[in-house]
């Protein structure tokens, strides 16, 4: 047992509880201080990542990993959690959220999803997707007096639930057949014993249990009515974070445990790839909220990220994590402007973007390169996540023919998708303004979408760094 | 004798049970109970397969022998679903202070 | 080539960009900065180019040939397992031709829009975009890679939609740039597919390992004609070729001088760069088929747009059907392996079309409107303006020695040589081009003023209906309209040349369209082929029976189109009077009217209805449709989300239990 491989997550813990205590003797009207904290104090994990990083180990008998996918998930996670941070300062104090809660349950969440980076082992698993779950509901119900808040909550929670019903059912299942919970164990049980109809059964249902998670058809459906009636900062966290740890999750299942039964799914997320991302894009075109047609762009972008778990190679594997921290930096860039144009105009209606580019030049110009980020314009990250990505499962199609219409498929969503973000640019730049009167943007969210868009164009014009680390963490799930 | 099988269709049918009164109920909360008893059935067929399992396996790295796995799985479960019951049951009342019903049928402000 | 270093390329595209950077976070309240940042930043960029042509020119001069006149730059871009995509700058020729024409015209349009956007309230962000444009153009044109290229290929397509919409308010402005940023993107998605299919075969994005990956077989046979017919798509979508060349009539939405730099001189030339670019691995395709497919549809678009300038009354129209016309020209030329010819009329046509465009803008400046029935008799008052656009409509037709002579009359003797029925679509269309050039020509500056409000409004006037033919009821009537002309003034007066800043670069423009072509003539040994072809000795026979003809062809063009448009109007009033017996002559002429009008009315403009039509109703309704599809099964699909948790819930299971039975029945049976 080697506590040091934990110290991010305890550090983050140690903040979130801190925050609490320092919330309790703050007077009304100093709370804002505890949004600097979270942020600064951020700085704690993130050194003991860093300094993680390298290290191939297993500790805690077999239930904790550290290894190369671990710290690149444990650091989009930290980046998630930052911005996210960032871009609520402005916006708890004027829903009056209470802040204390919001920043701890925000780095709870945050610890949560790192553990299920790092686990191996179903119980593990079980308990950190559930931990980052909770935190989760609450956060998604914490504006109080809000209807559309509340609501969002409970959806998410007891659909949350019943997915894990599903996936605990399939856990008990696959922990029957193989009398181990430890993954690697699962593997060599599988391998010896073959797969039965019920290892098919406790496949599919854990695969539920993750989809639910990662938002892909048919276990998507409460992502666009959650992500449209949550807090702005929280659907940003929701749809980046949170589907990436479902990601890092079904990376090791499947890749690890279920490897034997390669043949059962491999087919599976290849229809789920190509049905995931066409509903996705689709419904998106006719969504008239901004949040709500994210939220179908991320359910297209979830299929995107399936196509290379349907490749399962360490390329595609590899492919997966780029575009995953593409979309991740470029998605939290979207939102945050949302979060800045909702607080001044008050609506998160398409329409009401008319003439924005007039009113708040700066904000719409990130907009819309985080937009044209998502469509996969050059030179922007979603352009060259999208080329590696695909023609990493291009070049796993050898093997494997259907992968050819797979990309395909991709393709011609990409292009459709275009539609509807460009929907959105259309309004800001050419449609009529009600007022020329300009917008003031707060500091904070300044700096966020700024500390986004950098991203964005950094990794769209120069992904080496990147590419090279998550393709030495996918070569550790490969071994 | 009762033999493993017995448990597992005793699982089985409780999770259908359950699942049943989780999609046809209205009542928020009789959905929270309904899903505690999915869990619950989950429980059983863990111990179940905890029990009759044990003599077969001595896993070298797992985390304890494997008799007691299943047990541990399920003391967690029991736990986890505990805490989110809490948070279920406070997220209800949020619903019932906005709105005075906690009908989920009336909770669709957003749809489509 | 000493002088020149290859790294001093990437400063190129470099000026224009800190420009966009500089405009658009700094100085974009201060209007007059703004423009003269962008101007010194083009200008800058210019310098650098010349100097890069200088050195090839130089080198080529004291007869360094072939890849002595090549200079590649290549980096790693980004490299990780099997995936290394490179990223590379290539300084030959053709880079430094398509330099120098787009950094010339930039610069110029950027001088004249000064005057032209006066008082324009998005005049900062005008130049903005201009200058990104630039940047993007220049990026486009020294990627020695696809990957480049692409990037370069979407950046000009994002300035195109940008400033087609640049006046927002105006909603057919903003469905024209839609529209031509979603045809183009068709042709964007085979220019993608075909870049895979090479890069999945040859394994590489750079040119030359691509070129020489095919040369030893890695590529060929059909799949390589499959891919460079999927690359040519891209060059459809983007020089407006048949069928995607809906968007480019529409997209004169945008401000003139926009036209006259993006849909005319430099970005719609793209396609044809590509093609040029690429053009080894086009000619390798088996029997050269790749090839075959460029020179037909080039020849057809040639000849089909031509048919539609014909009609058009709206003077940047008849610009916009002469420049896909000209693409297309430019495209056949290449197709069937004249190659050179092909280049040498992109770089002439740059600067003639350019001139066109700005002196349109010119007039519409002048008159505020842009439909050429409601001008006439201009010349008097836009002197410049008249003559220099006399210079580019001379080159246009291809009237020796304007420059646009020498490129077409190589491109139609490529044809004569490879294929007849090319030849003869080439001769008809150049006839058609002269023709409705200088009709537009005729229309707008001679004859008398049409479009004043104190005009006397009567038969000849405001334009009968959609044909000018017939705009003139009897002679009579043009008397009666001249004595009434003289006697009591008009709405003419308030008509004046534009200011210096934009007459200025008019000129500019018409030394090229005079002169340019003569680099490629005989006269010159053919230097510019030679040099485009890498020094390789160019020595072509002249086909004296094509060259003739040529002549003949744009001289009788040119020569109908001033009996129904010129001489109807002037001899008809002055000579028929005086002297009765010319009045038959007159007559006769008129029938000659009548006829020509019967044959345009019931053939040509039945044949180019039926084109206007096929472009609104099929091609645009075939995007249309597919884009209504997808809405309405989006709008199907989102009825699924009922706002219902146990219907969500059933989802999650219902799913579950469907994909384990497929699962377990599929895998049983295996």
């Amino acid at each position: 047992m080697n506590l040091n491989l934990l110290l991010p997550e305890i550090s983050l813990c140690v903040l979130a509880v801190v925050l609490i205590v320092i919330d309790l003797l703050l007077p009304q009207g100093r709370k804002s201080i505890l949004g600097y904290i979270a942020l600064v104090g951020l700085a704690f994990p993130a050194v003991f990542t860093l300094s993680l990083a390298g290290v191939q180990q297993v500790s805690f008998s077999g239930a904790l990993v550290v290894d190369q996918v671990s710290v690149f998930f444990k650091l989009l996670f930290l980046i998630a959690a930052a911005l996210v941070i960032l871009s609520s300062f402005d916006y708890t104090r004027r829903l009056s959220i209470l802040q204390g809660e919001y920043y701890a349950l925000v780095l709870f969440a945050t610890s949560g999803m790192m553990l299920m980076a790092s686990t191996r082992e179903l119980i593990s698993i079980y308990i950190a997707l559930e931990f980052t779950s909770i935190t989760l509901y609450v956060l998604a119900a914490s504006i109080r007096n809000d209807a559309k808040s509340s609501e969002a909550g409970l959806k998410y929670l007891l659909l949350g639930a019943l997915s894990s019903g599903a996936l605990l059912y399939g856990m008990a299942l696959t922990f029957g057949l193989t009398g181990s919970t430890v993954l690697n164990d699962i593997a060599s049980a599988l391998a010896q014993r073959g797969i039965s109809a019920a290892a098919v059964l406790g496949l599919v249902f854990i695969a539920a249990g993750f989809g639910f998670k990662i938002a892909t058809v048919p276990f998507h459906m409460w992502a666009p009515d959650v992500y449209e009636g949550a807090p702005t900062p929280i659907t940003a966290f929701l749809s980046v974070a949170s589907k990436a740890a479902g990601f890092a999750l079904v990376l090791r299942v499947f890749l690890t445990a279920f490897e034997p039964a390669e043949k059962t799914w491999l087919p599976l997320f290849m229809v789920l790839a190509a049905v995931t991302m066409t509903l996705g894009n689709f419904v998106a075109i006719r969504q008239t909220n901004i949040k709500r047609m994210l939220a179908y762009s991320s359910i297209a972008h979830a299929g995107y990220v399936l196509t290379g778990l349907a490749a399962a190679t360490a390329g595609a594997t590899s492919g997966m994590l780029v575009y995953l921290l593409a979309y991740t930096l470029t998605n939290l860039g979207a939102f945050i402007a949302i979060i800045a144009f909702s607080g001044q105009v008050g609506s998160d209606q398409i329409e009401d973007y008319n003439g924005l580019s007039r009113r708040a030049p700066v904000v719409s110009l990130g907009l819309a390169i985080c937009l044209l980020s998502l469509a996969g314009v050059p030179p922007m990250a979603g352009f060259i996540s999208k080329v590696y990505l695909f023609a990493a499962v291009f070049d796993a199609a050898a093997k494997n023919s259907g992968l050819y219409y797979l990309v395909v498929i991709a393709l011609l969503n990409s292009a459709v998708s275009i539609f509807y973000y460009l929907r959105v640019v259309k309004a800001m730049y050419f449609g009529p303004a009600a007022t020329e009167e300009s917008l003031h943007t707060a500091f904070s969210l300044r700096v966020a979408l700024s500390a986004a868009v950098a991203g964005v164009l950094i990794v769209g014009i120069y992904p080496t760094p990147v590419m090279q680390a998550a393709s030495v963490a996918a070569q550790v799930l490969f071994h | 004798m009762l033999s493993l099988n017995h448990f597992l269709l005793l699982g089985a049918v409780l999770f259908s049970i359950g699942l049943y009164g989780a999609l046809s109920r209205r009542n928020a909360v009789a959905i929270l109970m309904c899903i505690e008893l999915m869990f619950n059935a989950v429980n059983i067929t863990l111990v179940a397969f905890a029990r009759f399992l044990a003599p077969a396996a001595t896993a070298s790295q797992s985390l304890a022998p494997v008799s007691t796995v299943g047990q541990v799985f399920t003391i967690f479960v029991i736990t986890v679903a505990a805490a989110e019951a809490a948070v279920g049951l406070a997220i209800v009342l949020a619903i019932y202070r906005t709105r005075r019903t906690i009908s989920v049928e009336d909770v669709d402000l957003m749809k489509w | 080539m000493e002088s020149f270093s290859i790294e001093y390329l990437g400063l190129i595209p470099l000026f224009p960009l800190l420009a966009f950077v500089i405009i658009a976070l700094v100085t974009r309240p201060l209007k007059r900065l703004s423009a003269y940042l962008s101007i010194l930043a083009v200008f800058a960029s210019l310098l650098v180019s010349a100097w890069a042509l200088y050195s090839l020119v130089i080198a080529f001069l004291s007869h360094a040939s072939g890849e002595a006149l090549v200079k590649e730059l290549t980096v790693t871009w980004f490299s990780v397992g099997g995936v290394a995509l490179p990223a590379g700058l290539i300084l030959d020729p053709l880079t430094a031709m398509m330099l120098i024409v787009v950094t010339i015209v930039s610069f110029l349009v950027q001088v004249y829009s000064q005057g032209y956007m006066h008082d324009d309230p998005g005049y900062s962000k005008y130049f903005a975009f201009i200058s990104l444009f630039t940047t993007s153009m220049l990026i486009l044109v020294m990627a020695n890679n696809f990957l480049q290229l692409y990037i370069g290929w979407e950046l000009v397509g994002l300035c195109s939609y940008l400033l087609i919409g640049f006046w927002y308010h105006k909603p057919e402005a903003a469905a024209a740039a839609k529209k031509a940023f979603l045809t183009t993107r068709l042709g964007d998605l085979g220019l993608l597919v075909g870049i895979l299919i090479i890069y999945f075969t040859t394994h590489s994005f750079g040119f030359a390992e691509i070129e020489h990956e095919i040369k030893v077989g890695a590529l060929s046979g059909g799949l390589l004609t499959v891919a460079m017919v999927c690359v040519f798509l891209g060059a459809v979508g983007k020089s407006a070729q048949f069928p995607l060349h809906v968007w480019l009539p529409d997209a004169m939405e945008g401000p003139t001088p926009v036209s006259a730099l993006i849909h005319a001189a430099t970005m719609v030339a793209a396609g044809v760069y590509l093609v040029a670019r690429t053009f080894e691995m086009f000619a390798a395709s088996p029997d050269q088929q790749a090839l075959l497919v460029v020179a037909y549809v080039g020849g057809f678009t040639a000849i089909f747009a031509a048919s539609m300038g014909l009609v058009m009354n709206d003077i940047k129209k008849v610009m916009a059907y002469s420049t896909i016309s000209q693409l297309g020209y430019m495209m056949m030329g290449l197709g069937v392996g004249a190659y050179a010819a092909g280049v040498f009329h992109l770089f002439n046509h740059a600067f003639f079309k350019a001139l066109l465009f700005l002196g349109s803008g010119s007039v519409i400046h002048a008159v505020h409107d842009q439909d050429m029935r409601n001008m006439g008799g201009l010349g008097g008052k836009l002197k410049i303006t008249f003559v220099t656009m006399l210079f580019a409509s001379l080159a246009l037709a291809g009237i020796p020695p304007f420059s646009g002579f020498w490129s077409k009359d190589e491109i139609l003797a490529g044809a004569f040589e490879k294929d007849t029925l090319l030849y003869i679509i080439g001769a008809v269309a150049a006839f058609f081009t002269a023709f409705y050039i200088f009709r537009a020509m005729f229309m707008t500056f001679t004859g008398k003023y049409r479009g004043a409000p104190a005009h006397d409004s009567h038969g000849s006037a405001g334009g009968h209906g959609h044909d000018s033919v017939h705009a003139s009821a009897s002679p009579e009537d043009e008397l009666r309209a001249k004595v009434k002309e003289h006697a009591s003034g008009h709405g003419e007066h308030g008509i004046h040349e534009s200011p210096w800043v934009m007459t200025v670069p008019l000129i500019l423009l018409a030394i090229p369209s005079l002169l340019s072509g003569l680099l490629g003539s005989p006269f010159m040994g053919m230097a510019f082929q030679s040099f485009i072809e890498k020094g390789a000795e160019v020595h072509e026979e002249l086909n004296y029976t094509v060259m003739m003809s040529s002549i003949a062809i744009a001289v009788a063009g040119i020569l109908l189109s001033s009996l129904v448009y010129y001489f109807k109007i002037i001899p008809a009033n002055l000579i028929s009077r005086p002297l009765p017996w010319l009045h038959a002559f007159v007559l006769n002429k008129y029938a000659m009217d009548d006829l020509y009008g019967w044959i345009v009315n019931s053939v040509v403009l039945g044949a180019s209805r039926a084109a206007l039509w096929f472009d609104q109703y099929v091609v645009d309704g075939i995007v249309n449709g597919v884009a209504n599809l997808v809405g309405a099964a989006g709008g199907a699909l989102r009825k699924v989300e009922t706002g219902q948790i146990p219907n969500y819930g059933l989802a999650i299971f219902a799913g579950a239990v469907v994909i384990s039975a497929v699962l377990i029945i599929s895998g049983s049976t295996l």
